[in-house]
């Protein structure tokens, strides 16, 4: 396109527009804003947000009023290094910990497995990328099925691991007979490996995708995280062993502990 | 009235402060967000679905509610309490029986510092199965398990500050699960307690932790988490294309 000085330099004459070409000079394989999205339903945020807080703050301070006046939180005696309280617990969120060292040796049992996990639910984000099905709880049906029965698996499979570990503590039995290591380590991380792989392994036949992977991992190690939380704080007695929460022997109640 | 009104909101002191109008208009009711510190980590405008209770049940923002009372109670416990082995006990006692609302003032403190730990891990479930961390959200969602872990942190080092049997030998508890890590553990350990037992060292490290490092982190990362929820288009939710495809 040539342009000579008669013309007028602020606007392209009419033949000039007719010779203007396009070329495609590139595809580029990439989301859109726009594309493929309908109008978005959305009202301002002022002042229905600004309300909804305002209302939940004063329900969240009312809820923590009433608890407060209706419970006290416990004070015992003043610290003695001297005398160990039985049984000797870590705070509550630590009990799952604290439960896991019973079942194996400390480093594979309250180190080991626990970093495995943070670094699994830091991972989460990267591992499963797929933009489907955000924003809705569960994903789909199917994820709400893969969900529920991961969560009564969990529910049956670790509270009658660490029974079975209690009960008939094969670790103790063999002890003399086979190495330290594959008592405490080896067994312990092949047994654990297994319950939390287990739902994974019947899933695969399922060819679910990334995010189903997700669901039903994160449901075994969130869920596991809690039966071991919970086992720890309500269920273990002095001497750290398993009682009923309502029928703990002396005056040991798992709630003095809060 | 309505004169007395008019006079207030158009002097000068008055508009120096707000440098919005009446929020009844849509210019307004965006100004109000942009030019209000507290307002501006919102968004402007919301998804209407979003505000739905029964899909976010609202956790994040009692995570950070709860934060709040934690702060205001814990700055008024920080007038009655000193990190010395010696005296830190007295002072809880005294807090409770001389102290008015004293053991109130503790109750909603330690309540709420529970509470929060609960929440936090709630928020983190809701996040994770409406499947809120995908993209472009994957970093927030870091930032949240370092702030859930921050949380651990602050109610973990609160703990050990009433100096009672329960404190010492929960954190004594707590400390030696670090010492079975095989490469820094005792390092760890030795940095945490300041020695080889719980004792004033800890006391004072715990104290510091508690009140300023962690409480500061958490805010700053907090700021983060929500300025990223507002950058990344508020809370994720379903775009309305596949829910036509339904």
């Amino acid at each position: 396109m040539k342009r000579t000085t008669d013309k007028k330099p602020e606007s392209f004459s009419p033949e000039d527009r007719q010779m203007k070409t396009y070329s495609l000079v590139e595809l580029v394989k990439a989301p859109t804003p726009m594309a493929d999205h309908g109008p978005d339903d959305t009202i301002f945020a002022f002042p229905i947000v600004a309300i909804m807080e305002l209302l939940l703050t004063l329900g969240v301070i009312l809820a923590l009023l009433l608890m407060s006046l209706a419970v006290n939180a416990p004070l015992e005696e003043i610290a003695n290094p001297i005398i160990t309280t039985d049984p000797a617990k870590a705070p509550w969120y630590f009990m799952g910990l604290q439960e896991m060292l019973e079942h194996g040796h400390p480093t594979l049992m309250a180190i080991l497995m626990p970093t495995l996990m943070v670094l699994f639910v830091i991972a989460i984000p990267y591992l499963d990328h797929t933009p489907a099905g955000k924003g809705i709880w569960f994903t789909s049906k199917r994820g709400k099925r893969i969900v529920l029965f991961t969560a009564i698996y969990v529910c049956l499979a670790m509270p009658a691991y660490i029974l079975l570990d209690t009960s008939f503590p094969i670790r103790e039995i063999l002890r003399g007979q086979l190495p330290d290591f594959v008592l405490n380590v080896v067994f312990p991380a092949i047994i654990m490996s297994v319950i939390v792989l287990l739902p994974l392994l019947v899933l695969l036949r399922y060819q679910p995708n990334a995010r189903e992977v997700m669901l039903a991992l994160f449901t075994v190690l969130f869920l596991s995280a809690i039966v071991f939380t919970l086992t720890g704080f309500l269920f273990r007695g002095p001497g750290f062993e398993l009682y009923w929460p309502w029928n703990m022997p002396g005056d040991y109640s798992p709630w003095d502990n809060l | 009235m309505s004169k007395l009104i008019n006079f207030i909101t158009r002097s000068r002191v008055w508009r120096s402060f707000f440098r919005h109008g009446w929020p009844d208009n849509p210019l307004d009711r965006s100004l109000v967000m942009t030019t209000n510190i507290f307002f501006h980590l919102h968004p402007v405008k919301v998804r209407r679905k979003s505000l739905r209770a029964t899909y976010s049940f609202g956790l994040g923002i009692i995570s950070v509610i709860v934060f709040t009372v934690l702060s205001i109670t814990g700055l008024l416990l920080m007038f009655y309490y000193a990190p010395t082995i010696e005296r830190a006990y007295s002072y809880i006692l005294t807090l409770q029986t001389r102290v008015p609302f004293g053991q109130l003032l503790r109750n909603l403190h330690r309540w709420g510092a529970h509470l929060m730990v609960i929440v936090v891990v709630l928020h983190m479930a809701r996040v994770f199965y409406t499947g809120a961390y995908k993209p472009p959200r994957e970093f927030n969602w870091v930032v949240g398990v370092l702030l859930l872990i921050l949380t651990l942190g602050a109610s973990f080092t609160g703990y050990l500050l009433p100096w009672d049997q329960l404190a010492y030998w929960a954190i004594t508890v707590g400390t030696s699960v670090a010492g079975y890590e095989p490469i820094m553990g005792s390092a760890i350990k030795a940095a945490l307690l300041g020695g080889p037992e719980v004792g004033q060292e800890a006391l004072t490290r715990f104290y510091a932790l508690h009140v300023m490092l962690i409480p500061g982190v958490i805010a700053l990362l907090t700021s983060l988490h929500l300025w990223r929820v507002r950058k990344d288009g508020g809370l994720a939710v379903q775009d309305p294309a596949e829910e036509d495809k339904e």
